[in-house]
């Protein structure tokens, strides 16, 4: 018969001892593994469900806008050209509720809609909108929409909605951010769209390949020739290629990029609580040193000690992973969902398991914790039993005392023997209030920094407003980018020119970034006029001026050169830089027209767009692309708010957590360690308040400047991540602005933390037996 | 008298299980007088010796101190009592660990309002040359002698030692002695000393036995030798 290990029966009386402190692992190690578990499994399952939506709703490959309703005669040439077109008419009006909606006519084929909640519309006043939309503008089941205008239509909202080919609500594909608060979409009856005139319906037509060619550049090459060959057939309004359409792809990529950052910041936590766990172990190995010395010199290996110690942290941790990964795969995954599906507009999702999350949220953290345990707990056991039995843990080098003079008074002598006893544990801490001080200043940071940039956006406009035209698209040229389109229409220079005092012409261009160390992006080339009343500055013929956020975002100024090409060709441009001017609301090039229109082969006169500080309202709305003004500038930093708001509550709360935890354990190691001293000082006559002053004020005063340098390491810490983020994850750039308040409040939320703990550890202090002196465990 | 005890009694357990570790002692000391506590195991000699620390309650009977009824003091005035009036040496020594020897002095003499010099106690226990050692760099004597200077250095009215020597080998064991009765002369304190051993009561003024709780034997040592005669 295998006997059984006699010491497995302290483990129960070791938890029930140490209930605390492991419910506190257990909460923190449940929270973290199920936060994981539930953002993998969301990120997983909803990834899944959007990859799947392309087959599963018949998501486009691409869609067009015709002046006029398609003929069966037209529909049967542009179907010669290996793509199957189907019918997607809809009217976009403004609300009462100052929002504007479009609203389709039922997809029957291709683009299907996924009902969440409530039913289909099936009378003519009856509708179902997007869920989000709905959520955003306070909207439910049975609510009405009314449509702003004179003898506007009301309708009943009967369902909740996601339309597949709109799971990032973008307005228009040319928009730089979706606005999920003033633009949504919905379904109404056949009936009620045929009660419009026709002069109020968009004919918006969806294309499927017959066979869908193999990669974006043959996508690209094939679409290019269908737009030419369309608008020899009909009056193109619009023409978005499915691979360029960022209403169906922002929300995947979105969804690809998430997951590493979580991952990290999870695994971080686990490592601060194993090394905490480990710590806490250490002072109960060197309080249980002479059992241990009398168990090893019985014949109990070291090994199976290391077990002993280990195992009920680990036990704990296992339980930990093993509840989080049942709230992740419940509770928390929808907690997660919720995040998305406050910024996208994604169907229904079903669960999958995922052994991808089950590996990074079960294993990793036990090999974690296993990893971190062994390495701290097998230094704590390597003694001798002789050395444990007298416990003499550095008998091969005695520890020489740090001089410090008499003439120091005495207590403060005192302090600095427990500081300096302590540094590895305030090493420890410190590593925990880093790591908490980047979270919190991210966490409240993030407001701050869009309110900057709002700000910043609203400072450094051009003008009022930036019109793009828009080229019709049955004018679409040979080749070239999506901006083509743009430039193409500019030949009609008399459909677009203006009577407006105020309009400035300029040209543009869209490059692509190499992407050789950042994600690539599109950067605008702008060409302004000369003496331009709008963009400051003197553009030199083949001068070429970056604006503030591309020096600051790729590290790059006057005298550098920098590579860019165009997004769908093997065409390089290099642009040697002659200065930077201070606009720092995009990532933008300036040069004169001129030079940009010859850069480009474009005609002298060429342009593409005005800066306009009033409206300009002479020029049709059909050759307007798009107004690029405050609103829509200011869509960026209002929608991330919207979709980041519920993460950075989450976040703060995390920190506070981790600075409360990893302060507790660490005052009560170094009230554990020393309390036997202190039990004695009660016995010679020291009073509560002078022992609280030595082993908790010391530490205080350690914490007070752990906490005030911790604050411009960290700043710096984040400057660096938060580059590269924007360099690796996002296009665009957000100057990193903290608003020194924050600082402050960090670190008054560290120190509030640590007056909490210590309150609660002067207990234990008071709680400390005079007794404890008296038994012979020295 | 400088102590005066009055039926003191106390017991341990619960209600079903109790054990009477004293029941009904009567003490009297005088100033400066060295009493060592004899007797076996069990006998309440420590738990005695903690009630005149004040750092156990009895559960009846009267204490006096320097004419202070230390039997009512509640907690904080307790803490002034040993503060003031007490030193303690234990067998265990009770050093803390990550002060050096002079500081170790030194978390006694911070308590003492006439403390005596801190060098002057080094010297006379011979711990100069060690006074910026840690505890873990110290023999077992050394140790005690440590802990010896921080009872003393506050210059208390009263020594409590509990087994000073019990984990001391015999020429070391011989040496606290030396110490303790060097203190006792010079300073002029009471000293009350529990010990197994019963050689040790020859170099007291009195030795008191005890067993089963109470006062078996109180005798005066009319034949009282120097530590430094002292053999067992």
């Amino acid at each position: 018969m295998v006997k059984k290990n006699p010491l497995r029966k302290r483990y129960l009386r070791e938890l029930k001892g140490e209930f605390s402190k492991y419910l506190i692992i257990f909460l923190l190690m449940t929270f973290s593994v199920g936060l994981l578990s539930g953002y993998l499994v969301a990120d997983e399952s909803m990834l899944k469900t959007y990859d799947e939506s392309f087959e599963k709703y018949n998501i486009e490959n691409g869609n067009f806008t015709a002046k006029k309703q398609v003929s069966p005669e037209q529909k049967e040439l542009i179907e010669e050209n290996g793509i199957k077109i189907y019918e997607q008419f809809y009217l976009e009006k403004p609300l009462t509720n100052g929002s504007r909606i479009r609203l389709f006519s039922p997809r029957k084929e291709v683009n299907l809609v996924c009902l969440m909640q409530g039913a289909m519309p099936s009378a003519p006043d009856e509708a179902a909108i997007d869920r989000m939309y709905a959520n955003n503008n306070g909207l439910k089941i049975g609510d009405y929409l009314t449509i702003d205008e004179e003898g506007g239509a009301t309708y009943r909202i009967t369902g909740l909605v996601a339309l597949s080919d709109y799971s990032t609500l973008f307005e228009n594909n040319n928009d730089m951010m979706f606005d999920a608060l003033k633009f949504g979409v919905g379904i109404i009856t056949d009936t009620a769209i045929s009660a419009y005139p026709a002069r109020e319906l968009t004919f918006n037509y969806a294309w499927k390949y017959l066979e869908f060619p193999k990669d974006d550049m043959e996508e690209k090459a094939v679409s290019d020739e269908l737009i030419k060959k369309l608008a020899k057939i009909i009056r193109l309004e619009d023409f978005v290629p499915g691979y360029l359409n960022q209403a169906i792809h922002f929300s995947g990529e979105d969804l690809e990029g998430d997951g590493v950052m979580m991952i990290a910041l999870i695994y971080i936590i686990i490592v601060i609580l194993a090394f905490v766990f480990a710590v806490n172990m250490t002072s109960t190995i060197a309080k249980e040193a002479p059992v241990i010395g009398t168990l090893l010199a019985t014949g109990y290996t070291r090994g199976q000690l290391l077990l002993h110690y280990m195992l009920l942290p680990i036990m704990v941790s296992m339980a930990g992973a093993a509840i989080g990964n049942v709230l992740g795969y419940t509770w928390l995954k929808d907690l997660c969902a919720a995040l998305y599906y406050n910024s996208y507009s994604l169907p229904t999702y079903e669960t999958v398991w995922s052994a991808y999350a089950f590996f990074m949220t079960t294993f990793v953290p036990l090999v974690i914790m296993l990893a971190v345990n062994t390495v701290i707990l097998g230094r704590g056991l390597r003694h001798t039993p002789i050395q444990f039995l007298r416990r003499d843990f550095h008998a091969k080098k005695k520890k020489k005392a740090v001089r410090l003079s008499p003439n120091i008074p005495f207590i403060t002598r005192f302090k600095l023997r427990v500081v300096f006893q302590n540094v590895p544990n305030y090493l420890i801490l410190f590593a925990g209030v880093l790591f908490a001080d980047l979270l919190l200043l991210f966490g409240m940071g993030m407001p701050n920094l869009m309110n900057n940039y709002q700000t910043k956006i609203t400072d450094s406009l051009f003008a009022n407003y930036q019109y793009v035209l828009s080229a019709p698209v049955s004018y679409a040229g040979e080749d070239e980018n999506k901006l083509d389109e743009i430039i193409k229409g500019l030949r009609f220079a008399k459909a677009v020119e203006t009577e407006n005092p105020d309009a400035e012409k300029f040209s543009a261009w869209s490059l692509r970034t190499l992407g050789d160390y950042a994600r690539t992006e599109d950067i605008t080339l702008y060409g302004i006029e000369g003496g331009s009343r709008y963009v400051k500055g003197d553009f030199a013929d083949g001068e070429i001026i970056i604006s503030a956020s591309m020096a600051e975002k790729y590290r790059i100024g006057a005298g550098d050169t920098f590579t860019l090409k165009e997004a769908y060709e093997d065409k390089y441009y290099t642009l040697e830089i002659s200065g930077i001017n201070d606009y720092e609301s995009a990532v933008a090039v300036f040069m004169n027209r001129q030079t940009l229109n010859e850069m480009f082969d474009q005609d002298p006169d060429f342009f593409c767009g005005y800066f306009s500080d009033t409206k300009i309202t002479d020029i049709d709305e059909s050759y307007i692309g798009s107004i690029i003004d405050i609103d829509a500038m200011t869509k960026v930093p209002r929608q991330l708010m919207h979709s980041m708001g519920g993460l950075m509550d989450i976040v703060n709360v995390f920190a506070i957590v981790i600075f409360l935890i990893v302060i507790y354990f660490l005052i009560k190691i170094i009230i554990e360690k020393n309390e036997h001293s202190i039990s004695m000082a009660k016995i010679l006559g020291y009073s509560e308040k002078e022992i609280r002053s030595i082993y908790l004020h010391s530490t205080s005063a350690v914490m007070i400047v752990l906490i005030i340098i911790s604050v411009p390491i960290i700043m710096l810490v984040l400057k660096q991540l938060f580059y590269m983020v924007m360099l690796e994850m996002m296009s665009g750039w957000l100057p990193l602005v903290i608003d020194s308040k924050l600082c402050y409040i960090t670190m008054l939320l560290g120190f509030a933390s640590y007056v909490l703990v210590t309150f609660v550890e002067m207990r234990k202090i008071r709680k400390i037996p005079m007794d404890m002196a008296l038994k012979n465990v020295e | 008298m400088f102590l005066e005890l009055q039926q003191i009694k106390k017991s341990f357990g619960d209600e079903n299980n109790r054990v009477e570790v004293l029941n009904g002692v009567d003490l009297s000391v005088k100033k400066g007088e060295f009493v060592v506590f004899l007797g076996p195991s069990g006998s309440g000699k420590s738990t005695l010796l903690n009630i005149i620390g004040g750092i156990d309650r009895a559960d009846s009977g009267k204490m006096y101190a320097d004419g202070k009824c230390v039997s009512e003091m509640r907690e904080r005035e307790l803490g002034q009592y040993r503060r003031k009036n007490l030193g303690y040496v234990f067998q265990m020594y009770n050093l803390i660990p990550n002060l050096t020897v002079r500081e170790n002095i030194e978390v006694g003499a911070y308590l003492g309002e006439n403390t005596l010099d801190t060098d002057g106690i080094l010297s006379v226990l011979g711990l100069k040359e060690h006074a910026d050692k840690l505890p873990n760099q110290l023999s077992g004597g050394q140790q005690q002698r440590t802990s010896i200077g921080r009872a003393v250095v506050k210059n208390p009215g009263l020594l409590l030692c509990d087994e000073p020597t019990g984990a001391l080998d015999y020429s070391t064991s011989r040496e606290i002695l030396k110490t303790i009765e060097a203190v006792n002369q010079k300073y002029g304190c009471t000293i009350l000393m529990v010990t197994h051993n019963e050689a040790i009561g020859r170099i007291a003024d009195r030795v008191i036995s005890l067993r089963d709780g109470v006062i078996h034997k109180n005798i005066a040592n009319e034949n009282k030798i120097s530590a430094r005669e002292l053999e067992w």
